[in-house]
């Protein structure tokens, strides 16, 4: 698409593992949260670029210093490297939708940057000097909030986002969520990956398999309580390609999440005043990549029904729900907040 | 029921809005806490000085060892500090001080200091009805301490009278101590005088328009320009301490307000904060400092004056501490 002088409003959902832009001129891309620079002369020479972002730099892992950089849901701190890899990420994102960075005619970049929860509350002036340059105007937001003014579920409704790294909880009453509406957990996604990972090491110790192998397999067959088929793969063991029933493992690995989620989500519901408890039971929105995971919705309703029973939703477009409410909020701001908001 | 949504939308959006720009610009927002705060105007100036008085000192921020370069840099920027003739400019050249590994801090918690805010000469806050903070923070104190006497931590007060104490004192006497944790109880005065705002702080640059107007303030002469002053606070606090402070600061300010809360619906709670304190600066242990209540709001002053009230503050901060030293190893050890 052809970028014009005009102002362009973006939303971005800036994940631990997928990071997605909404943007209003209609453009809507998803991109792996990876980064990596060629480690050396020959790699540089191959790859034939001096940084790779996303699904391109996962795929050339092995030649580069490959970062992900909202690894635990926070820049890592004292990393340089890695608030560069977010700052690479962040332009690459922008140059999706189309906006060329040195370009003349560029119109103003007014951006709605959300982040995991922790990341908001430990990492936001970083974040925001990695926008420097990237955008003109930014405001960073937590992704499940993002997520619920998109819905326009801003009250009596639940929040819950699960991505790779950790998993934010926001319970929406009305008004712009504290930290004590709000909760972070660091069962997610990457510590289903960890613990499939440990349990094929202990089930099937001939396989020869990578972290970035059992992503793909969550990624496809995750599930929780009954499988609808037995889940099968192929990989290597001792050199030559061996089927493996991985059923049973996927299953733990992927209900370990579970028991700490429903927790925190009982937790965070008692502190609702009582009359309106029901009614946030009731509106429980799954969101993230992880809320992906077949059967999830039903096992989060059973963990209500010690509570008098609740119902859960996940949202229509999990990957996009955060970046496209960061775009409302881009819409819906006023230019003079912008202008409060410059770089 | 449109038009509802929509108000909703609005005025959520303006309080993000707003959250970002204090955030972000705090030269651009009117501050919400008063500036003409007059006692405390010799904290943030003593907390100022403390802190860049820090950053001059290598043998305080422990990696610095393996660094030689970096001290010398340090005793540079000291040197620039104090000439006339120097800009601030001259701070650009300032050394990144590595952060501080986790293996230096205790895996358990043996010795707490619980340290008063305020005393003697200096009364802190003082509510209109003429109730003291120094007063309320030793009777907490206090409490506190009787209520550990079964709990398996040897605690130490810095001052268990009216007496007055200097901030340097309670950080050196703290450092003294070897103390595993340092708890500093204090109590709020705020504009507008509605608010009953409860905070927890850790060490750490802060975000606060009210705190870095002062310090640019106070900062002025230092050498260093304020942006200057707040990345070597950054760099320096990316440490292990600060990261287990953080999660001290949660513990117990989720402890009081949960707690608190019940008695008092209209606590607002303002969550976790990073501050340069002084007390914060200089201890060498996991360190929080907690506004318990706020003396400028007299609702929250009559619940203060209620011994039972002051019970309960004691009791959430010995549930946050419990929580926090279990969480560190799954139990609490009794000092030696």
């Amino acid at each position: 698409m052809e970028e014009t002088n005009e102002t362009l409003c973006i939303g971005i959902d800036l994940g631990t593992s997928r990071s997605s832009i909404s943007a209003s001129n209609g453009e809507r891309h998803v991109v792996d949260s990876y980064v990596g620079w060629p480690v050396d002369m020959v790699a540089r020479k191959l790859v034939k670029k001096t940084v790779l972002v996303g699904r391109e730099a996962l795929d050339h892992r092995v030649m580069l210093d490959l970062r992900r950089p909202l690894e635990r849901g926070v820049i890592k701190e004292g990393s340089a490297k890695d608030e560069e890899a977010v700052q690479e990420l962040l332009r690459h994102l922008i140059s999706l939708v189309g906006i060329k960075q040195k370009s003349k005619n560029r119109g103003k970049v007014r951006a709605v940057v959300g982040v995991p929860a922790e990341a908001f509350r430990e990492s936001r002036q970083r974040l925001r000097g990695a926008m420097d340059g990237v955008a003109d105007s930014v405001m960073l937001v937590s992704e499940p909030f993002a997520v619920a003014y998109g819905l326009e579920a801003l009250l009596h409704a639940m929040i819950i986002d699960i991505g790779a790294g950790t998993a934010d909880f926001c319970v929406m009453q009305g008004r712009y969520p504290t930290e004590a509406d709000q909760r972070t957990l660091p069962n997610a996604g990457d510590s289903i990956d960890e613990r499939l990972f440990k349990l094929m090491h202990e089930h099937h110790p001939e396989a020869q398999i990578s972290i970035h192998l059992i992503r793909d397999w969550k990624e496809k067959w995750s599930f929780v309580g009954e499988p609808k088929s037995r889940v099968t793969v192929s990989v290597p063991a001792k050199g030559k390609a061996t089927e493996f029933d991985i059923t049973d493992e996927m299953r733990a690995a992927c209900e370990s999440i579970l028991p700490p989620i429903s927790e925190t989500m009982i937790d965070l519901l008692s502190r609702v005043e009582p009359e309106y408890q029901e009614q946030v039971r009731n509106n429980i929105i799954l969101a993230g990549g992880t809320s992906l995971i077949a059967g999830l919705p039903d096992a989060i309703e059973k963990a209500c029904a010690e509570l008098g029973g609740g119902r859960v939703t996940v949202v229509k477009d999990p990957i996009f729900a955060g970046s496209d409410g960061g775009l409302a909020i881009a819409r819906d701001a006023s230019a003079a907040d912008w202008e409060k908001l410059s770089l | 029921m449109a038009d509802e949504v929509a108000e909703t939308k609005l005025r959520i959006l303006r309080e993000a809005i707003r959250s970002n720009i204090e955030v972000v610009r705090p030269d651009r927002v009117k501050p919400k806490e008063s500036l003409k705060r007059t006692p405390l105007v010799w904290l943030w100036g003593s907390l100022l000085i403390a802190g860049v008085s820090y950053l001059a000192i290598p043998s305080l921020v422990v990696s610095r060892g393996k660094e030689p370069s970096s001290s010398a840099a340090i005793l540079e920027a000291r040197n620039a500090s104090s000439s006339a003739s120097q800009t601030p400019g001259t701070a650009a050249a300032l050394p990144v001080p590595s952060g501080i590994n986790r293996s230096v801090l205790p895996l358990s918690v043996k010795r707490i200091i619980i340290d008063p805010g305020h005393g003697g000469k200096q009364h802190g806050a003082i509510s209109e009805s003429g109730v003291s903070e120094k007063d309320i923070t030793l009777d907490i104190a206090l409490r506190l301490r009787r209520l550990m006497e079964n709990a398996p931590f040897e605690v130490i007060m810095t001052r268990e009278t009216d007496d007055t104490l200097s901030l340097e004192k309670r950080v050196a006497f703290a450092n003294a101590n070897n103390a595993d944790l340092f708890v500093s109880i204090h109590v709020n005065w705020m504009e507008p005088r509605e608010v009953r705002p409860l905070e927890t702080y850790y060490v750490g640059a802060s975000d606060d328009p009210a705190v870095i107007k002062l310090a640019s303030i106070e900062n002025r002469d230092s050498g260093y320009a304020l942006a200057d002053y707040r990345r070597m606070l950054e760099k320096i606090y990316f440490d292990a301490r600060r990261d287990e402070s953080h999660r001290l600061a949660k513990t117990i300010n989720a402890e009081l307000y949960q707690s608190l809360s019940q008695i008092n619906p209209e606590l607002e709670n303002r969550g976790v904060k990073m501050a340069p304190f002084a007390v914060l600066i200089g201890t060498q242990m996991p360190a929080v400092l907690a506004e318990v209540s706020c003396l400028s709001n007299e609702d929250d002053v009559k619940l203060l004056t209620n011994p039972d009230y002051r019970e309960k503050i004691a009791q959430a901060l010995l549930r946050g501490l419990r929580s926090y030293a279990t969480s560190l190893n799954g139990s609490e050890k009794k000092g030696s």
